[in-house]
Protein backbone atom coordinates (compact mmCIF):
# COMPACT_ATOMS: atom_id res chain seq x y z
CA UNK A 1 0.00 0.00 0.00
CA UNK A 2 1.60 3.14 -0.92
CA UNK A 3 1.42 6.13 0.99
CA UNK A 4 -0.56 8.02 -2.01
CA UNK A 5 -3.60 5.44 -1.30
CA UNK A 6 -3.30 5.70 2.65
CA UNK A 7 -3.86 9.42 2.28
CA UNK A 8 -6.90 9.04 -0.22
CA UNK A 9 -8.61 6.93 2.17
CA UNK A 10 -7.80 8.96 4.64
CA UNK A 11 -9.62 12.11 2.89
CA UNK A 12 -11.99 9.81 1.40
CA UNK A 13 -13.30 9.36 5.58
CA UNK A 14 -12.76 12.61 6.03
CA UNK A 15 -15.25 13.38 3.19
CA UNK A 16 -18.23 11.08 4.40
CA UNK A 17 -17.37 11.93 8.25
CA UNK A 18 -18.15 15.54 7.08
CA UNK A 19 -20.93 14.45 4.85
CA UNK A 20 -22.51 12.83 8.13
CA UNK A 21 -21.40 15.73 9.97
CA UNK A 22 -24.36 18.03 8.04
CA UNK A 23 -27.06 16.15 9.59
CA UNK A 24 -25.52 15.65 13.06
CA UNK A 25 -25.34 19.51 13.30
CA UNK A 26 -27.93 21.72 14.63
CA UNK A 27 -26.71 25.05 13.46
CA UNK A 28 -26.77 26.36 9.89
CA UNK A 29 -23.47 27.61 9.92
CA UNK A 30 -22.09 24.46 10.90
CA UNK A 31 -23.93 22.40 8.67
CA UNK A 32 -22.83 24.78 5.48
CA UNK A 33 -19.25 24.81 6.37
CA UNK A 34 -18.83 20.82 7.07
CA UNK A 35 -20.05 20.56 3.67
CA UNK A 36 -17.90 22.53 2.26
CA UNK A 37 -14.90 20.58 4.49
CA UNK A 38 -16.57 17.41 2.81
CA UNK A 39 -16.20 18.99 -0.39
CA UNK A 40 -12.26 19.96 0.22
CA UNK A 41 -11.50 16.94 1.03
CA UNK A 42 -12.86 15.61 -2.24
CA UNK A 43 -10.69 18.22 -3.55
CA UNK A 44 -7.44 16.66 -1.91
CA UNK A 45 -8.65 13.70 -3.38
CA UNK A 46 -7.95 14.74 -6.73
CA UNK A 47 -4.78 16.32 -5.92
CA UNK A 48 -3.83 13.36 -4.53
CA UNK A 49 -4.48 11.32 -7.85
CA UNK A 50 -2.69 14.13 -9.53
CA UNK A 51 -5.72 16.10 -11.34
CA UNK A 52 -4.07 19.27 -9.87
CA UNK A 53 -6.22 21.56 -11.97
CA UNK A 54 -9.59 19.63 -11.14
CA UNK A 55 -8.41 19.72 -7.33
CA UNK A 56 -7.49 23.07 -7.22
CA UNK A 57 -10.50 24.30 -8.99
CA UNK A 58 -13.37 22.46 -6.96
CA UNK A 59 -11.81 23.56 -3.54
CA UNK A 60 -11.51 27.25 -4.50
CA UNK A 61 -15.46 27.13 -5.90
CA UNK A 62 -16.50 25.21 -3.33
CA UNK A 63 -15.32 27.54 -0.34
CA UNK A 64 -17.67 30.44 -1.92
CA UNK A 65 -20.64 28.49 -3.10
CA UNK A 66 -20.78 26.84 0.41
CA UNK A 67 -20.20 30.24 1.85
CA UNK A 68 -22.90 31.77 0.24
CA UNK A 69 -25.60 28.93 0.57
CA UNK A 70 -24.67 29.57 4.60
CA UNK A 71 -26.23 32.81 4.59
CA UNK A 72 -29.02 31.82 2.85
CA UNK A 73 -29.59 29.13 5.57
CA UNK A 74 -29.49 31.51 7.89
CA UNK A 75 -31.77 33.85 6.68
CA UNK A 76 -34.52 31.23 5.89
CA UNK A 77 -34.44 28.62 8.57
CA UNK A 78 -36.50 28.94 11.66
CA UNK A 79 -33.74 28.10 14.23
CA UNK A 80 -30.40 29.07 12.04
CA UNK A 81 -28.05 29.11 15.32
CA UNK A 82 -29.44 25.88 16.38
CA UNK A 83 -29.68 27.39 20.06
CA UNK A 84 -33.75 26.28 20.52
CA UNK A 85 -32.74 22.75 19.76
CA UNK A 86 -35.75 22.60 16.64
CA UNK A 87 -35.88 19.48 14.18
CA UNK A 88 -35.44 21.07 10.78
CA UNK A 89 -35.75 17.22 9.53
CA UNK A 90 -39.04 16.16 7.59
CA UNK A 91 -40.16 13.69 4.71
CA UNK A 92 -38.12 11.18 6.96
CA UNK A 93 -39.56 7.75 5.27
CA UNK A 94 -39.46 9.38 1.68
CA UNK A 95 -35.32 10.84 2.07
CA UNK A 96 -34.23 7.14 3.92
CA UNK A 97 -36.01 5.94 0.82
CA UNK A 98 -34.54 8.09 -1.98
CA UNK A 99 -30.85 7.95 0.27
CA UNK A 100 -30.61 4.24 0.36
CA UNK A 101 -31.54 3.85 -3.33
CA UNK A 102 -29.03 6.35 -4.62
CA UNK A 103 -26.45 4.12 -2.40
CA UNK A 104 -27.58 1.10 -3.99
CA UNK A 105 -27.41 2.61 -7.22
CA UNK A 106 -24.00 4.07 -6.66
CA UNK A 107 -22.23 0.96 -5.68
CA UNK A 108 -23.81 -0.66 -8.51
CA UNK A 109 -22.38 1.59 -11.07
CA UNK A 110 -18.53 1.57 -9.31
CA UNK A 111 -19.40 -2.78 -9.45
CA UNK A 112 -21.00 -3.41 -12.64
CA UNK A 113 -19.50 -0.69 -15.06
CA UNK A 114 -16.06 -1.23 -17.06
CA UNK A 115 -13.45 1.06 -16.24
CA UNK A 116 -11.01 0.24 -18.66
CA UNK A 117 -6.75 -0.42 -17.60
CA UNK A 118 -5.73 1.83 -14.90
CA UNK A 119 -3.98 5.08 -17.01
CA UNK A 120 -0.44 5.02 -15.58
CA UNK A 121 1.07 7.34 -18.01
CA UNK A 122 -0.43 10.70 -16.40
CA UNK A 123 0.27 13.56 -18.49
CA UNK A 124 1.98 16.39 -16.24
CA UNK A 125 -0.09 19.43 -14.73
CA UNK A 126 0.61 22.12 -17.50
CA UNK A 127 -0.57 18.78 -20.22
CA UNK A 128 -3.73 18.25 -18.51
CA UNK A 129 -4.59 21.99 -17.70
CA UNK A 130 -3.56 22.50 -21.58
CA UNK A 131 -5.91 19.33 -22.60
CA UNK A 132 -8.91 20.35 -20.39
CA UNK A 133 -8.63 23.88 -22.13
CA UNK A 134 -9.08 21.93 -25.78
CA UNK A 135 -12.09 19.85 -24.04
CA UNK A 136 -14.10 22.69 -23.03
CA UNK A 137 -13.33 24.57 -25.81
CA UNK A 138 -14.17 22.01 -28.43
CA UNK A 139 -16.43 18.96 -28.14
CA UNK A 140 -17.84 19.79 -24.56
CA UNK A 141 -18.21 23.33 -25.72
CA UNK A 142 -21.99 23.00 -26.48
CA UNK A 143 -22.84 21.40 -23.14
CA UNK A 144 -20.99 24.24 -21.16
CA UNK A 145 -22.93 27.06 -22.78
CA UNK A 146 -26.04 25.53 -22.80
CA UNK A 147 -25.54 25.06 -19.09
CA UNK A 148 -24.19 28.75 -18.87
CA UNK A 149 -27.15 30.05 -20.46
CA UNK A 150 -29.54 27.96 -18.19
CA UNK A 151 -27.78 29.75 -15.31
CA UNK A 152 -27.87 33.05 -16.16
CA UNK A 153 -31.99 32.65 -16.78
CA UNK A 154 -32.21 31.67 -13.85
CA UNK A 155 -30.49 34.00 -12.13
CA UNK A 156 -32.26 36.66 -13.96
CA UNK A 157 -35.06 34.93 -12.92
CA UNK A 158 -34.11 34.97 -9.06
CA UNK A 159 -33.60 38.56 -8.79
CA UNK A 160 -36.62 39.08 -10.75
CA UNK A 161 -38.81 36.85 -7.82
CA UNK A 162 -36.46 38.88 -5.73
CA UNK A 163 -37.53 42.09 -5.97
CA UNK A 164 -40.57 43.68 -4.52
CA UNK A 165 -42.73 45.26 -7.20
CA UNK A 166 -43.15 48.75 -5.85
CA UNK A 167 -39.22 48.96 -5.03
CA UNK A 168 -38.61 50.19 -8.81
CA UNK A 169 -41.04 53.36 -8.81
CA UNK A 170 -40.15 54.35 -5.48
CA UNK A 171 -36.45 54.98 -6.96
CA UNK B 1 15.51 25.94 3.44
CA UNK B 2 13.40 28.22 0.91
CA UNK B 3 10.40 28.15 3.14
CA UNK B 4 12.29 29.85 5.69
CA UNK B 5 13.85 32.69 3.73
CA UNK B 6 10.55 33.09 1.99
CA UNK B 7 8.97 32.90 6.17
CA UNK B 8 11.89 35.49 7.16
CA UNK B 9 11.32 37.49 4.06
CA UNK B 10 6.99 37.74 4.78
CA UNK B 11 7.81 38.82 8.63
CA UNK B 12 10.15 41.25 7.99
CA UNK B 13 8.02 42.70 5.16
CA UNK B 14 4.47 42.39 7.25
CA UNK B 15 6.31 44.65 9.94
CA UNK B 16 7.45 47.29 7.87
CA UNK B 17 4.27 47.27 6.55
CA UNK B 18 2.65 47.67 9.99
CA UNK B 19 5.03 50.85 10.98
CA UNK B 20 3.88 52.05 7.58
CA UNK B 21 0.09 51.58 8.29
CA UNK B 22 0.00 53.00 12.13
CA UNK B 23 1.86 55.76 10.00
CA UNK B 24 -0.88 56.10 7.92
CA UNK B 25 -2.99 56.30 10.79
CA UNK B 26 -1.45 58.24 13.47
CA UNK B 27 0.62 60.71 11.40
CA UNK B 28 3.98 59.77 13.49
CA UNK B 29 6.59 57.17 12.19
CA UNK B 30 7.21 54.77 15.24
CA UNK B 31 9.09 51.88 14.12
CA UNK B 32 9.07 49.51 17.36
CA UNK B 33 4.88 50.43 17.21
CA UNK B 34 4.25 47.25 16.17
CA UNK B 35 6.24 45.16 18.33
CA UNK B 36 4.67 47.10 21.39
CA UNK B 37 1.13 46.34 20.48
CA UNK B 38 2.06 43.17 19.73
CA UNK B 39 3.60 42.38 23.06
CA UNK B 40 0.69 44.76 24.48
CA UNK B 41 -2.00 42.35 22.87
CA UNK B 42 -0.11 38.89 23.93
CA UNK B 43 0.25 40.38 27.66
CA UNK B 44 -3.50 40.66 27.66
CA UNK B 45 -6.19 38.00 28.80
CA UNK B 46 -8.06 36.61 25.86
CA UNK B 47 -11.83 37.00 26.36
CA UNK B 48 -14.20 34.31 25.30
CA UNK B 49 -17.51 35.15 24.98
CA UNK B 50 -20.74 33.96 26.51
CA UNK B 51 -22.62 30.61 24.31
CA UNK B 52 -19.73 30.88 21.56
CA UNK B 53 -19.40 28.49 18.83
CA UNK B 54 -16.00 27.81 20.13
CA UNK B 55 -14.75 25.70 17.13
CA UNK B 56 -15.38 28.78 14.87
CA UNK B 57 -14.32 31.05 17.50
CA UNK B 58 -10.86 29.38 17.28
CA UNK B 59 -10.34 28.56 14.27
CA UNK B 60 -10.86 31.83 12.25
CA UNK B 61 -7.70 33.66 12.74
CA UNK B 62 -5.91 30.74 12.57
CA UNK B 63 -7.67 29.47 8.92
CA UNK B 64 -7.47 33.32 8.10
CA UNK B 65 -3.27 32.31 8.59
CA UNK B 66 -2.90 29.33 7.00
CA UNK B 67 -5.34 31.02 3.82
CA UNK B 68 -2.58 33.82 3.55
CA UNK B 69 0.56 31.61 3.83
CA UNK B 70 -0.76 29.29 1.29
CA UNK B 71 -1.23 32.21 -1.31
CA UNK B 72 2.00 33.50 -0.45
CA UNK B 73 3.37 29.88 -1.11
CA UNK B 74 3.01 30.53 -4.82
CA UNK B 75 4.74 33.99 -5.31
CA UNK B 76 7.82 34.12 -6.91
CA UNK B 77 10.52 36.22 -4.93
CA UNK B 78 13.50 35.29 -7.40
CA UNK B 79 14.36 32.95 -10.06
CA UNK B 80 14.06 29.49 -7.95
CA UNK B 81 12.69 31.57 -4.43
CA UNK B 82 9.55 30.70 -4.45
CA UNK B 83 8.18 27.90 -1.91
CA UNK B 84 6.34 25.79 -4.68
CA UNK B 85 5.88 26.76 -8.48
CA UNK B 86 2.96 25.12 -9.54
CA UNK B 87 1.50 24.58 -12.92
CA UNK B 88 -2.13 26.19 -11.75
CA UNK B 89 -0.16 28.70 -9.65
CA UNK B 90 -2.32 31.76 -10.33
CA UNK B 91 -5.73 29.56 -9.98
CA UNK B 92 -3.99 28.22 -6.98
CA UNK B 93 -3.46 31.72 -5.58
CA UNK B 94 -7.57 32.61 -6.04
CA UNK B 95 -8.28 29.16 -3.98
CA UNK B 96 -6.52 30.12 -0.84
CA UNK B 97 -7.71 33.64 -1.21
CA UNK B 98 -11.43 31.92 -1.17
CA UNK B 99 -11.08 30.69 2.24
CA UNK B 100 -10.46 34.45 3.76
CA UNK B 101 -14.24 34.68 3.55
CA UNK B 102 -14.70 31.36 4.92
CA UNK B 103 -12.61 32.53 7.75
CA UNK B 104 -13.87 35.73 8.13
CA UNK B 105 -17.89 33.94 8.57
CA UNK B 106 -16.30 31.68 10.94
CA UNK B 107 -14.93 34.58 12.94
CA UNK B 108 -18.02 36.39 12.69
CA UNK B 109 -20.36 33.92 13.49
CA UNK B 110 -18.19 32.09 16.19
CA UNK B 111 -18.37 34.99 19.08
CA UNK B 112 -22.42 35.34 18.95
CA UNK B 113 -22.17 38.57 19.40
CA UNK B 114 -24.74 40.69 16.95
CA UNK B 115 -22.05 43.30 15.83
CA UNK B 116 -19.16 40.22 15.02
CA UNK B 117 -21.71 38.47 13.62
CA UNK B 118 -22.58 41.28 11.13
CA UNK B 119 -19.38 42.43 10.15
CA UNK B 120 -18.64 38.78 9.00
CA UNK B 121 -21.96 38.98 6.65
CA UNK B 122 -20.74 42.31 5.73
CA UNK B 123 -17.46 40.66 4.42
CA UNK B 124 -19.64 38.38 2.46
CA UNK B 125 -21.67 40.95 0.53
CA UNK B 126 -18.15 42.51 -0.04
CA UNK B 127 -17.00 39.65 -1.49
CA UNK B 128 -19.99 39.72 -3.77
CA UNK B 129 -18.42 42.19 -5.07
CA UNK B 130 -14.61 42.21 -5.44
CA UNK B 131 -14.76 37.95 -5.84
CA UNK B 132 -15.17 38.63 -10.40
CA UNK B 133 -13.00 41.03 -10.17
CA UNK B 134 -9.89 39.04 -8.65
CA UNK B 135 -10.49 36.37 -11.30
CA UNK B 136 -11.34 38.20 -14.11
CA UNK B 137 -7.93 40.05 -14.63
CA UNK B 138 -6.14 37.43 -13.77
CA UNK B 139 -7.35 35.36 -16.53
CA UNK B 140 -6.31 38.26 -18.91
CA UNK B 141 -2.69 38.04 -17.33
CA UNK B 142 -2.76 34.12 -17.74
CA UNK B 143 -3.98 34.74 -21.29
CA UNK B 144 -0.74 36.67 -22.10
CA UNK B 145 1.76 34.55 -20.32
CA UNK B 146 0.32 31.57 -22.10
CA UNK B 147 0.08 29.62 -18.80
CA UNK B 148 -1.10 29.38 -14.73
CA UNK B 149 2.21 29.25 -13.23
CA UNK B 150 3.14 32.61 -11.34
CA UNK B 151 6.84 32.16 -12.60
CA UNK B 152 5.83 32.10 -16.14
CA UNK B 153 3.84 34.78 -15.75
CA UNK B 154 6.76 36.87 -14.35
CA UNK B 155 9.17 36.15 -17.29
CA UNK B 156 6.49 36.58 -19.80
CA UNK B 157 6.95 40.27 -18.88
CA UNK B 158 10.86 40.33 -19.58
CA UNK B 159 9.99 43.25 -22.81
CA UNK B 160 6.25 45.06 -21.32
CA UNK B 161 4.95 44.85 -17.63
CA UNK B 162 1.57 43.90 -17.38
CA UNK B 163 0.88 47.86 -15.86
CA UNK B 164 1.41 48.86 -19.33
CA UNK B 165 0.15 45.89 -21.22
CA UNK B 166 -3.25 45.69 -19.42
CA UNK B 167 -3.63 49.01 -17.01
CA UNK B 168 -7.21 48.44 -17.17
CA UNK B 169 -6.83 44.63 -15.12
CA UNK B 170 -4.33 46.76 -12.90
CA UNK B 171 -6.58 49.09 -11.59
CA UNK B 172 -9.84 46.85 -11.43
CA UNK B 173 -6.94 43.94 -9.90
CA UNK B 174 -5.68 46.33 -6.92
CA UNK B 175 -9.10 47.98 -6.47
CA UNK B 176 -10.47 44.02 -5.81
CA UNK B 177 -7.40 43.12 -3.57
CA UNK B 178 -8.55 46.34 -1.44
CA UNK B 179 -11.88 44.96 -0.86
CA UNK B 180 -9.99 41.68 -0.18
CA UNK B 181 -7.87 42.50 2.44
CA UNK B 182 -10.97 44.68 3.84
CA UNK B 183 -8.60 47.89 3.77
CA UNK B 184 -10.05 51.40 3.78
CA UNK B 185 -12.65 52.66 2.29
CA UNK B 186 -13.50 48.88 1.98
CA UNK B 187 -12.99 48.20 5.58
CA UNK B 188 -16.95 48.17 6.53
CA UNK B 189 -16.60 44.50 8.10
CA UNK B 190 -14.20 45.71 10.91
CA UNK B 191 -15.46 49.66 10.92
CA UNK B 192 -14.90 50.71 14.25
CA UNK B 193 -17.76 53.66 13.90
CA UNK B 194 -20.61 51.79 13.70
CA UNK B 195 -19.69 48.16 14.75
CA UNK B 196 -17.24 48.57 16.96
CA UNK B 197 -14.76 47.01 15.54
CA UNK B 198 -17.07 44.47 13.57
CA UNK B 199 -15.50 41.19 13.16
CA UNK B 200 -12.49 42.25 15.92
CA UNK B 201 -15.28 43.63 18.32
CA UNK B 202 -15.10 40.04 20.42
CA UNK B 203 -11.87 39.30 19.84
CA UNK B 204 -8.98 39.87 22.58
CA UNK B 205 -5.62 39.43 23.79
CA UNK B 206 -3.50 36.23 21.38
CA UNK B 207 -6.26 35.49 19.53
CA UNK B 208 -6.88 39.14 18.49
CA UNK B 209 -3.23 39.18 17.87
CA UNK B 210 -3.39 36.30 15.28
CA UNK B 211 -6.27 37.63 13.59
CA UNK B 212 -3.91 41.02 13.13
CA UNK B 213 -0.79 38.89 12.07
CA UNK B 214 -3.32 36.67 9.27
CA UNK B 215 -4.57 40.16 7.72
CA UNK B 216 -1.01 42.04 7.81
CA UNK B 217 0.47 38.43 5.95
CA UNK B 218 -2.59 38.88 3.26
CA UNK B 219 -1.58 42.38 2.61
CA UNK B 220 1.92 40.86 1.93
CA UNK B 221 0.09 38.06 -0.07
CA UNK B 222 -2.31 40.56 -2.07
CA UNK B 223 1.04 43.02 -2.97
CA UNK B 224 2.96 40.20 -3.73
CA UNK B 225 0.35 39.13 -6.27
CA UNK B 226 0.00 42.48 -7.99
CA UNK B 227 3.79 42.58 -8.53
CA UNK B 228 4.19 38.90 -9.90
CA UNK B 229 0.95 39.53 -12.16
CA UNK B 230 0.93 43.53 -13.35
CA UNK B 231 4.66 44.59 -12.60
CA UNK B 232 7.19 42.37 -13.53
CA UNK B 233 7.30 40.27 -10.30
CA UNK B 234 12.18 40.37 -9.49
CA UNK B 235 12.23 42.04 -13.37
CA UNK B 236 14.76 45.21 -13.11
CA UNK B 237 17.92 46.43 -13.99
CA UNK B 238 21.09 46.76 -11.98
CA UNK B 239 19.60 45.21 -8.45
CA UNK B 240 19.77 41.87 -7.64
CA UNK B 241 16.46 40.02 -8.57
CA UNK B 242 15.03 39.51 -4.58
CA UNK B 243 16.19 43.18 -3.92
CA UNK B 244 13.71 44.42 -7.16
CA UNK B 245 10.74 41.54 -5.08
CA UNK B 246 11.24 43.46 -2.02
CA UNK B 247 11.32 47.30 -3.17
CA UNK B 248 8.67 46.61 -5.47
CA UNK B 249 6.26 44.53 -2.71
CA UNK B 250 6.89 47.29 -0.01
CA UNK B 251 6.36 49.57 -2.64
CA UNK B 252 2.64 48.35 -3.58
CA UNK B 253 1.83 47.32 0.32
CA UNK B 254 2.20 51.11 1.51
CA UNK B 255 0.15 52.15 -0.64
CA UNK B 256 -2.27 49.49 -0.25
CA UNK B 257 -2.44 50.39 3.31
CA UNK B 258 -2.16 54.80 3.11
CA UNK B 259 -3.72 56.22 -0.01
CA UNK B 260 -7.29 54.25 0.55
CA UNK B 261 -7.27 56.32 3.81
CA UNK B 262 -8.04 59.31 1.86
CA UNK B 263 -10.84 58.81 0.75
CA UNK B 264 -14.74 58.54 2.35
CA UNK B 265 -15.79 54.96 3.06
CA UNK B 266 -18.12 52.89 0.46
CA UNK B 267 -21.02 51.19 1.63
CA UNK B 268 -21.17 47.72 0.52
CA UNK B 269 -24.08 48.02 -1.90
CA UNK B 270 -22.47 50.82 -3.67
CA UNK B 271 -19.48 48.74 -3.87
CA UNK B 272 -21.64 45.61 -5.16
CA UNK B 273 -23.10 48.34 -7.80
CA UNK B 274 -20.06 49.52 -8.98
CA UNK B 275 -17.93 46.02 -9.13
CA UNK B 276 -21.32 44.68 -10.95
CA UNK B 277 -22.26 47.39 -13.15
CA UNK B 278 -19.21 48.85 -14.00
CA UNK B 279 -16.12 46.67 -12.75
CA UNK B 280 -17.41 43.63 -14.59
CA UNK B 281 -18.12 44.66 -18.15
CA UNK B 282 -14.58 46.69 -18.18
CA UNK B 283 -12.99 43.18 -16.93
CA UNK B 284 -14.52 41.55 -19.85
CA UNK B 285 -13.44 44.18 -22.16
CA UNK B 286 -10.04 43.77 -20.84
CA UNK B 287 -9.73 39.80 -21.29
CA UNK B 288 -11.30 41.34 -24.76
CA UNK B 289 -8.72 43.38 -25.58
CA UNK B 290 -5.45 41.79 -24.59
CA UNK B 291 -6.56 38.68 -26.57
CA UNK B 292 -6.84 40.74 -29.50
CA UNK B 293 -3.16 41.83 -28.60
CA UNK B 294 -1.81 38.92 -27.69
CA UNK B 295 -3.25 37.33 -30.97
CA UNK B 296 -2.14 40.58 -33.71
CA UNK B 297 0.97 42.18 -31.53
CA UNK B 298 3.55 40.13 -30.48
CA UNK B 299 4.99 41.96 -27.67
Amino acid sequence: MTPQMIFLMFFGGAAVWFGIVVFRTLSMVRSALALLFSQTAVGVMFLLMQAEFLGVLQIMMMATEMSVMAIFMVMFMMDPGGMGAMDMTHQKRLSLWAGGIGFVAALAVIWLADWGPANLQIPDATEQTAELGRELLGRSMFIFESAALMILTAMVAATMVAIHPSEGRKR
Amino acid sequence: MTVLIVLVALAVGAYLVAVLESWAVHGRLEPARPAISALALLGRESLLARTPDRLFFEAGPVVLLVAGLLAVAVIPLAPGLIVTDLATGALFLNAALAYVLVALIMAGWGPNGAYAMIGGWRFLGQFVAYAMLIVMPITAVAMRAESLSTVDIVTSQSTLWNIAYQPLGFVLFVAAAMGLCWLPPLDLPTARGDLAGGIEAEYTGARLAVLRLARMVLIMALAGATVTFYLGGWLGPWLPAWAWSAIKILFVAGLMVSVGRLVPRVREAQYLEISWKLGIPLALANIFLVGVITLVVPI
